[in-house]
């Protein structure tokens, strides 16, 4: 037990930001557990035989992958995994376990925490570093490795499996749902307010562990539609002409429903830096979503800009685009040229990765920003101070990525 | 005319026979609807119940068919209020802000604009529960027109009573026909609440065993404690956290939920007083503070009134003895940082001796990693007069156990130190 604690000293030291989570963890000591393992209500599950032949040092590197597979929720998106894609059982039960160690492992050691011998790392399958659990369980079978690492387990936190040692929901020293939540946000919290101390997966973590990233579709899709659909096109009642209710309704005026469909202009950022599928399936989204919204195709039109802008092509079939262009960027020739097509347009959409100046007014319609997002160390050789503008507070803006 | 007059006489004997066959049918639509309930606690329900009790509008946000009706039935039941259900998609705007009639001379008289029957009958009633389902399928005007009808409670020229609540519901965008959002002003006006279905429930529902939620009663007795304690909350929070008072949401993401500002806190004060007096559970308190200002400053304010539920640290100071500290780890160091910042702010030999009587009790009931910080901190208080008291000594094993943690930390650098040398040698 004295080892144990030691070494949770240990990682506290070295990692300061999880001290709140490491302290709320309560130990249980188990002789059926194999090494060391956690359940979804924050006990903490070890094997006495598992300390003594472990090094401290090494400990520490346990606690701290333990406790990572409650603030990464992996309990509640293992049992979400399993039910989206049906797969239970003993040997799915393991491979969602070493994709949720894959996941920790390859960034939470070094810098003061030695990694234990027996870590499985995206290596072992000759995986990418960086991954999310469910992006490694889709991309591997991880049957070669299931044979070689059935004694792995991490208990029912890290994959949402019941054990046999385990004390339930209500045992005692256990965290409810809303307990849970307030140690992750509190440890969530401490690495934003102090970023420095936090290697990158954990800001990251901590950034969208009570935010979820959105997927970019529905939020271009939210934003276009209700872009169009605001007063002056779209369908919507007016008084244009009187409803067809009117004549059981003597002496009173009554609206009647009229669908304007949205002109929507799709500015597209066709420099160097976006690449063309990126393009391809952001404009087929655009597309199909002023469609939806109740707009024809031939009011959608498409404007390809790059230092200069291009004409407005309507866009009659999706295929036959052609996307001309390459070099600098200067978003501020396809908002002009946009404005000045005859009828003007309602909505403007704009696809770019946002590394141009934007107009210095509000355009006089909605204007919708799909922004590739380019890492920030992409600097310009000629010039290195420069900083692209961010895109102005009129448009919305969704991130593609 | 009803269909019998058509049909002709020789056909009246099979007329009966499907007779029969619809009393066969309704036979085994009434053994179909025969279930019975079981208790069983509903957190939504029961956030539902609170935030309706408090007379705040709700909405309910939730994917089509989940059940969202079927609660506003039981919640109307078990309040004996009178449901009306509004579908707004099938309604036009004028249903909402009045039909305006053309009298004889307008220009003396004015337009008067006419409230639809529903609202009359509510009003006439002077309680009830209005429900607005598919606010989301609605067009623009209608929703602008029935947004009126939940924040001023005004249809037409009619003005709900006061013992009239509203819910609303509303698909989520991922699954909104037309996508419809609400803008921030409107966001901040309710308490937003996400309905989602238990699998359990359902499988159990079907096999013929509803949940019956035990739904929270206000305690009378309470009600000067909730509203003190309460505003208490929310005002020593806000305190230390002004910046939080008002933010508006910035990215795509965040829009069209709950998010904080003066109104929505007020909501928040309202709720968290309601929640106590009903003494409904930390997890119901959680779904309406979210749903009231969002999920970040919520979970702030909940992890405040942890904080504010941890021991004084005056009287852990003044008794250590029968100290009760905190049996979770995290909450227990800080229950004991707090003691050792209560020293700090007046340091005076006899309270540091306290000080550390405190933390010899934790010793006594607790694990020892814990400590390692406060003692730290408590040994740097010393003045060069005062002598470290006896109950020190029987510290030494948690100095032992930094020890050991010191001691593995400079192994780990040490290899990763040697292991660098030996790369770079190569």
């Amino acid at each position: 037990m004295e080892k144990l604690l030691a070494a949770r000293l240990h990682a506290v030291k070295v990692r300061p930001y999880l001290a709140g989570a490491l302290f709320a963890l309560h130990v249980v000591e188990d002789r059926s557990v194999p090494t060391m393992a956690v359940d979804a209500h924050w006990r903490c599950y070890v094997s006495p035989g598992f300390v003594a032949h472990t090094p401290v040092e090494e400990l520490a590197g346990v606690w701290v992958h333990e406790v990572s597979h409650l603030l990464r929720d992996h309990h509640g998106r293992g049992e979400r995994y399993a039910r989206e894609h049906e797969e239970y059982g003993p040997g799915e039960r393991l491979r969602r376990n070493i994709a949720a160690d894959f996941e920790i492992n390859d960034d939470i050691y070094g810098d003061g925490l030695p990694r234990p011998a027996g870590a499985v790392l995206p290596l072992l399958l000759r995986l990418p570093d960086g991954l999310l659990m469910e992006e490694y369980l889709r991309r591997a079978s991880m049957s070669g490795l299931a044979a070689d690492l059935a004694w792995l387990d991490c208990g029912s936190g890290a994959d949402g499996h019941d054990r046999p040692w385990e004390l339930g929901p209500d045992g005692a020293h256990g965290l409810n749902k809303q307990q849970r939540d307030a140690v992750r946000f509190r440890v969530a919290e401490g690495i934003k307010g102090r970023p420095g101390e936090a290697p990158e997966g954990w800001r990251r973590w901590a950034d969208e562990a009570f935010h979820p990233p959105q997927p970019w579709r529905q939020l271009l899709g939210a934003a276009v539609r209700s872009a169009a659909s605001a007063s002056g096109a779209g369908e919507d009642h007016s008084y244009r002409r009187p409803s067809r209710r009117s004549a059981a309704v003597p002496g009173v005026l009554l609206p009647s429903l009229r669908r304007t469909p949205p002109r929507v202009c799709v500015v597209i950022d066709t420099s160097g830096s976006v690449s063309d599928a990126e393009l391809g399936s952001a404009l087929l989204e655009v597309a199909a979503i002023s469609r939806a919204a109740g707009g024809r195709r031939d009011l959608v039109s498409v404007i390809s800009c790059d230092a200069a802008a291009g004409i407005a092509v309507p866009l009659c079939r999706a295929e036959n685009i052609e996307l001309i262009g390459g070099g600098g960027t200067d978003l501020r020739s396809g908002f002009a040229r946009a404005l000045r097509s005859r009828p003007r347009p309602d909505v403007i959409v704009a696809l770019t990765d946002g590394q141009t100046p934007w107009p210095s007014a509000q355009p006089p319609c909605r204007t919708v920003v799909g922004l590739f997002p380019r890492p920030a160390s992409a600097v310009n050789e000629q010039n290195p101070d420069y900083a692209p503008d961010t895109p102005p507070p009129w448009a919305r803006v969704v991130t593609i990525s | 005319m009803t269909s019998s007059t058509l049909l002709p006489a020789s056909a009246s004997a099979s007329a009966s026979a499907t007779g029969t066959r619809l009393v066969v049918a309704e036979d085994l639509l009434a053994l179909l609807r025969t279930t019975t309930t079981e208790p069983r606690p509903d957190e939504q329900l029961e956030a539902l119940t609170l935030a309706v009790a408090a007379d705040l509008p709700v909405l309910l946000w939730g994917e089509p068919g989940i059940g969202k009706t079927a609660a506003l039935t039981q919640l109307a039941a078990s309040l004996d209020l009178p449901l009306t259900t509004v579908i707004a998609s099938v309604h036009e705007p004028t249903d909402f802000s009045g039909l305006p009639i053309v009298g004889d001379d307008p220009t003396v008289q004015g337009v008067p604009m006419a409230p639809p029957q529903w609202a009359v009958e509510l009003v006439r009633a002077g309680r009830g529960l209005l429900f607005l389902d598919e606010l989301s399928t609605a067009t623009p005007a209608v929703q602008a027109a029935l947004l009126r009808v939940v924040l001023e409670r005004r249809v037409g020229a009619l003005q709900l009573p006061p013992g009239v609540r509203i819910v609303a519901a509303a698909n989520p965008r991922a699954s909104a026909a037309d996508g419809w959002e609400l803008s921030p002003p409107l966001a901040n006006r309710f308490v937003h609440l996400y309905w989602v279905h238990d699998r359990e429930v359902v499988v159990r529902g079907l096999g013929g065993i509803w949940p019956r939620a035990e739904l929270p009663s206000l305690v009378p007795e309470r009600l000067p404690e909730a509203v003190a304690y309460a505003r208490r909350a929310v005002c020593g929070f806000l305190q230390a956290r002004p910046t939080l008072i008002h933010r508006l949401p910035n990215t795509e993401t965040r829009r069209g939920g709950a998010w904080p500002s003066p109104r929505s806190w007020e909501a928040a004060l309202t709720l968290l007083a309601f929640g106590t007096a009903a003494s409904a559970s930390r997890e119901v308190l959680a779904l309406l503070v979210r749903g009231a200002v969002g999920d970040g400053p919520g979970l702030e304010l909940l992890a405040h009134l942890d904080r504010m539920e941890l021991p004084d640290p005056e009287s852990l100071l003044a008794d250590p003895a029968s100290a009760e500290l905190p049996a979770r780890g995290d909450l227990r160091q800080a229950a004991l940082e707090a003691v050792v910042a209560a020293v700090g702010a007046r340091p005076q030999r006899a309270r540091w001796e306290s000080g550390w009587a405190v933390l010899v009790r934790a010793l006594e009931t607790g694990v020892p990693d814990l400590l390692v910080a406060p003692a730290t901190a408590l040994a740097a208080l010393r003045r060069d007069d005062w002598e470290v008291p006896e109950a020190v000594e029987r510290l030494a094993g948690v100095i032992g156990l930094a020890r050991l943690a010191d001691q593995s930390v400079g192994r780990a650098t040490a290899a990763a130190e040697a292991r660098r040398t030996t790369e770079a040698r190569r």
